[in-house]
């Protein structure tokens, strides 16, 4: 199955990083992967039919699903750059009964940049790399002068980027602007496990009475969120996969899922739009993550993870991203040669 | 300050009913300052060929006259007139800045929002006067429109609308109305009315007297001529999906037919006691229909209240249409009246509700009849694309829009914040529904209700303004403007 | 999918700096430390500000949680009042501090029966006095049932404060009573960064007119909090979003 428009995408994504390389995801491409658990809360079957939801006992002992998370940087360059302002990536699958899985995908940006298909093919032709023009002294002091924010020093050693061309785009496309705002000052966290990740994507859950639902899933770390005060000339590049080996080590890591339900009026096919905090919220379940897989190969680099590939009792919503995604990694994965996603029709 | 009520001083459509089976309104501009002035002088007194305004006459009439012609003005409307800018700034600020800005407030956002208002709500600076005829028949409402608006420079006529009754005191979604209204010590005799709710004060609906908040007045805009005995109005125009409304009866009762509680709801043999023509035993399906129905509204569709009759819309001996308070919890009706169902949200009357201090406060005097034909529903007959338009002309009548209409849109038809039972849903008749998150509760004898879900919004508001109804002395003050 | 990847090029080779790179440098650095130092920040406040506030002068955007149809919106609203007494010395501190002593009987059965207060309490911030509360539905109504209830206690504090002779008492001034207490009910800066641009283009009735530019953000925010003095950033937090206080009593079985 080619998919035209996925392979676009894809296409698009890759030719926004020079350095790509071709066994390798064309974006989020470090990364690590991590060996938990999860368990559902008291009330999260209450809401959602689905299997990870539900409280598993054997023998009356409480049994967790074991999950695989992988841990990545947003950049699609295989070069590490932890130290750098980036968005990271949390994907999550949740191993179910009968090699069965279901996958949870999530990032530290709370909306996403563009609403459609034709509008992401134009955000990376504006996200291309372009080399980095620092802005001079006499136009920084224009900007402090006119109260406006200068643009930031790039990191040392980064002499390309794709900020000037989204900040361009931003500027001319209002759905972007959030995302690119936020974007821009996300900064590098000081731990994998001390971010907010946010799956974006508004899916339908039914409940036991079938009563449908809309809502949006976050990731909130129990450690708390903390981003780097490095402003040294020189970040570490190298600290968040050493990290995350050393704390888990000692300690397990936990993170809390909170679903929050929309309500009428709500954006739910739109990612760029964020929902008001206003809204229920509900604690579904926490996620305690134990060792760094032994096997990165098998356990990150070779996984392909997929935010289609659901249960029962979770639905997509009508988001043309989120349709676009699915055939998006598929397409990718397939590129790479990996394991297949059960759930496409052939 | 005059404290002696003068009846003929206030107009005669906010105390009391005509109960004409016809309504015209004239959405006007005013083009000529000075001769809408003019006009106004003449209809106090019905001279130069302009009707008079009909007034309140304090008491029955011997003879009901033949037509009744009232006048409410917009801001928009004073401020053309040329009422000084002092006494401008003395009406109160919903009404300055009118129903198109209050929207949110009451509800009309997505297909409800101003922005799709009918011609000429979608131009709320051009309405000015909004005028009211009142009659038996069609050629009666074209004489009085003529002799109002035929042939002068005063106004220019926006738009007309008409309503009637098309069958009695019933309106579209085939419930009868008109049932309970405030009543006024100075006005209704107490023995011809049974009804369990205080008689008004008269601040309720006319400004310069006591109000339902004890201690409590609304402020008079000034000078006093203008504002005493005045009253405001929201008047809507408030299109009902008839057919969608019948979809869903028909909809839910299938859907209630397989729930496992159904028999708690509707007893099997029940449907006996649910006789919508005398004589006729409805199938079960069709019975749900009517419980349905019934639930939504409060009422039986014959108007028998649920509070006093919770099983049977024909009750033996009958029952008052007026006489219930939610108070009576011995009663099963008081309980069994579902807390989200339209004439107890809109009107908790003395029952149970959050804000305490509110209970009896938010009253409004109601009057509206129906526009488009009637609908006979024939479940057979495929939903028709090219179906009339048919909804109400309502007018919402209160001293003070906001501590009333709005006070009750906001928080009691929409949110449900007086009964934590309810919050979060909105009424199931005119609510801002939408079938993803719309929910309304049946409730059963033995505890936990069925949940309906699903509604959708079957009324739509296309229109409307807020006017204030000056008193005669007002309309005489307007009139008498220079400048 | 994350974007604003970004990457290095000729990375680990030394690049061969010119004097003229040098001077550059260090001139950049200059302004990046101008940019932190007491007279910038004095020349930003006292000219910079002032200019820009002429140049682009901005309407002081509305207090209070912004107008929704939507039911989470429409419970625990945030109330904060921020009222300047009039007498600015620690006796006039002292007689607001009193008129809510000598009152909590009022307060307290008051609220009971106003039904939708979660939580209400005033405050003393330099020469205010506030009142902060979280409530449910419309505002107006709020106050008003407020004034039913406890109007005299509003009235014993809206007589210490500036400008509210003219509103009390409240009783007899319902509908600007509102209104009054409506615009000391400070500015809610929206949870969404760039709604402030929105909210600005609103409140001039120049949606869509060029306010597009992201850098110019600092610059909106500066002039709406010159103008704003006092706001609330963001509508807060709330631990259970979404359920009324009568829920929240009717579920924990205290009665509503």
């Amino acid at each position: 199955m080619d998919d035209p428009v996925a392979k676009r995408l894809v296409d698009s994504i890759i030719a926004d990083f020079p350095d790509h390389d071709p066994g390798k995801r064309p974006i989020h491409t470090v990364g690590i992967g991590v060996k938990g658990t999860f368990e559902a809360s008291e009330v999260a079957r209450t809401y959602c039919i689905a299997e990870h939801f539900q409280i598993k006992r054997v023998q009356g002992k409480r049994v967790p699903i074991p999950v695989t998370v992988r841990f990545s940087n947003g950049s699609g360059s295989p070069k590490r750059h932890d130290g750098w302002n980036d968005v990271r990536g949390m994907a999550v699958r949740f191993h179910l009964a009968g090699d069965r899985a279901t996958d949870l995908i999530a990032m530290t940006l709370g909306e996403f940049f563009v609403r459609g298909v034709d509008e992401f093919l134009d955000f990376t032709k504006s996200a291309r790399q372009t080399p980095v023009k620092r802005e001079s002294a006499l136009r920084k002091i224009g900007d402090l002068l006119s109260l406006m924010r200068p643009l930031p020093n790039p990191p040392p050693g980064q002499n390309q980027s794709g900020d000037a061309g989204t900040l361009d785009y931003a500027n001319k496309h209002r759905f972007a602007q959030l995302a690119v705002f936020q974007a821009g000052m996300i900064g590098a966290p000081v731990s994998y496990v001390r971010a907010v990740y946010h799956a974006v994507h508004t899916f339908f859950i039914v409940g036991p009475d079938g009563v449908r639902r809309p809502v949006r899933f976050s990731w909130k770390p129990v450690a708390g969120v903390q981003t780097t005060k490095d402003t040294s000339k020189n970040p570490d590049n190298e600290y968040l996969q050493e990290e995350l080996r050393r704390r888990l080590k000692e300690w397990p890591a936990r993170m809390m899922l909170m679903m929050t339900i929309g309500e009428a009026g709500d954006a739910l096919d739109d990612p760029t739009v964020p929902w008001p905090a206003r809204r229920v919220r509900v604690v579904m379940g926490t996620l305690t993550l134990k060792k760094v897989a032994e096997d990165q190969v098998r356990d990150g680099e070779k996984l392909s993870f997929n935010p289609w590939r659901l249960v029962p009792g979770i639905e997509p919503s009508a988001d043309p991203t989120l349709k676009a995604r699915r055939d998006a990694y598929e397409d990718s994965r397939k590129r790479r040669g990996v394991t297949q996603c059960p759930f496409l029709p052939e | 300050m005059s404290c002696k009520f003068n009846p003929a001083d206030v107009q005669g459509n906010i105390l009391r009913g005509y109960r004409k089976p016809r309504v015209r309104y004239l959405m006007l501009e005013i083009s000529d300052r000075a001769a809408a002035r003019r006009w106004l002088t003449a209809a106090t007194s019905g001279t130069g060929g302009v009707p008079q305004i009909a007034t309140e006459s304090g008491q029955r009439w011997a003879t009901k006259p033949d037509t009744c012609f009232n006048i409410g003005l917009t801001f928009e409307g004073l401020r053309a007139l040329g009422t000084p800018a002092a006494s401008l700034a003395t009406f109160p600020t919903e009404f300055v800045q009118g129903m198109n800005k209050r929207a949110i407030k009451l509800g009309d956002a997505g297909p409800s929002a101003p922005e799709n208002w009918e011609q000429p709500f979608n131009e709320p600076a051009r309405v000015h006067l909004i005028a009211s005829i009142y009659a038996d028949d069609v050629a009666q409402l074209d004489r009085v429109q003529h002799d109002a608006v035929g042939g002068q420079q005063a106004f220019k006529l926006l738009r007309v609308r008409d309503g009637w009754c098309f069958d009695g005191d019933y309106v579209h979604f085939n419930y009868q109305d008109n049932i309970s209204q405030p009543r006024f010590a100075e006005i209704h005799d107490r023995d011809s009315f049974s009804d369990s709710q205080p008689m008004a004060p008269l601040g309720t609906a006319l400004l310069g007297y006591p109000t339902n908040f004890e201690g409590l007045k609304w402020r008079i805009p000034e000078p006093e001529p203008l504002g005493y005995n005045g009253s405001f109005n929201a008047f809507r125009v408030l299109e009902q999906d008839v057919v969608g409304f019948e979809e869903y009866l028909t909809a839910a009762a299938t859907e209630l037919l397989e729930h496992p509680k159904v028999n708690e709801l509707l007893p099997p043999g029940a449907e006996a006691n649910i006789q919508v023509k005398e004589g006729q035993r409805l199938p079960r399906h069709d019975a749900l229909r009517e419980v349905i129905a019934a639930a939504m509204c409060g009422r039986w569709r014959n108007g028998v209240p649920l509070a006093l009759s919770p099983d049977t819309p024909n009750p033996s001996p009958d029952v008052s249409r007026t006489k219930f308070d939610y108070t009576n919890f011995d009663d099963d009706g008081a309980a069994r009246c579902p807390y989200g169902a339209h004439i107890r949200r809109c009107n908790p009357r003395g029952g149970q509700i959050v804000q305490r201090v509110a209970n009896h406060s938010r009253r409004l005097v109601r009057r509206g009849m129906p526009y488009g034909p009637a609908y006979v529903h024939d479940p057979a007959k495929p939903r028709d694309p090219n179906e009339p338009k048919r909804g109400l002309l309502g007018n919402f009548i209160g001293a003070n829009l906001g501590a009333q209409f709005e006070a009750m849109s906001c928080d009691w038809l929409n949110l449900g914040l007086q009964d934590p039972r309810i919050t979060g849903s909105n009424d199931p008749l005119l609510g801002a529904n939408e079938p993803e998150t719309s929910w309304f509760d049946l409730p059963l004898k033995s505890g936990a209700p069925i949940r309906l879900r699903g509604l959708p919004r079957f009324v739509t508001t296309k229109g409307g303004a807020y006017t204030f109804l000056p008193s005669m002395a007002a309309i005489r003050y307007l009139g008498s403007l220079t400048g | 999918m994350a974007r604003n990847g970004t990457k290095t090029k000729a990375e680990g080779g030394t690049s061969q700096k010119g004097w003229f790179d040098w001077l550059g440098d260090k001139l950049d650095q200059w302004v990046d430390w101008l940019a932190t130092t007491k007279p910038f920040a004095f020349i930003a406040g006292r000219i910079l500000v002032p200019y820009w506030a002429w140049r682009t002068p901005v309407k002081r955007l509305e207090g209070g949680p912004r107008p929704s149809v939507q039911p989470g919106d429409n419970v625990q609203r945030m109330m904060n009042l921020v009222m300047p007494l009039k007498d600015k010395s620690a006796v006039g501190r002292a007689l607001a501090a009193l008129a809510i002593a000598q009152n909590k009987d009022e307060i307290y059965a008051g609220l009971d029966n106003v039904g939708t207060v979660h939580f209400a309490r005033f405050v003393i911030v330099d020469d205010n006095i506030c009142m902060f509360s979280v409530y449910d539905g419309d505002f107006s109504n709020y106050i008003r049932d407020f004034i039913v209830t406890i109007g005299s206690v509003f009235d014993a504090v809206v007589e210490l404060v500036e400008g509210g002779e003219d509103v009390i008492p409240s009783a007899k001034h319902v509908e600007k009573f509102i209104d009054w207490v409506h615009d000391h009910d400070i500015y809610q800066v929206s949870d969404v960064a760039t709604d402030i641009l929105r909210d600005q283009e609103e409140a001039n009735g120049d949606a869509g007119a060029g306010n597009d530019d992201l850098r110019l953000l600092p610059r909106k925010l500066i002039l709406q909090l010159n103008v704003n003095r006092n706001v609330s950033l963001g509508s807060g937090y709330r631990a259970y979003p979404g359920y009324s206080a009568a829920q929240v009593r009717q579920q924990f079985g205290v009665g509503w």
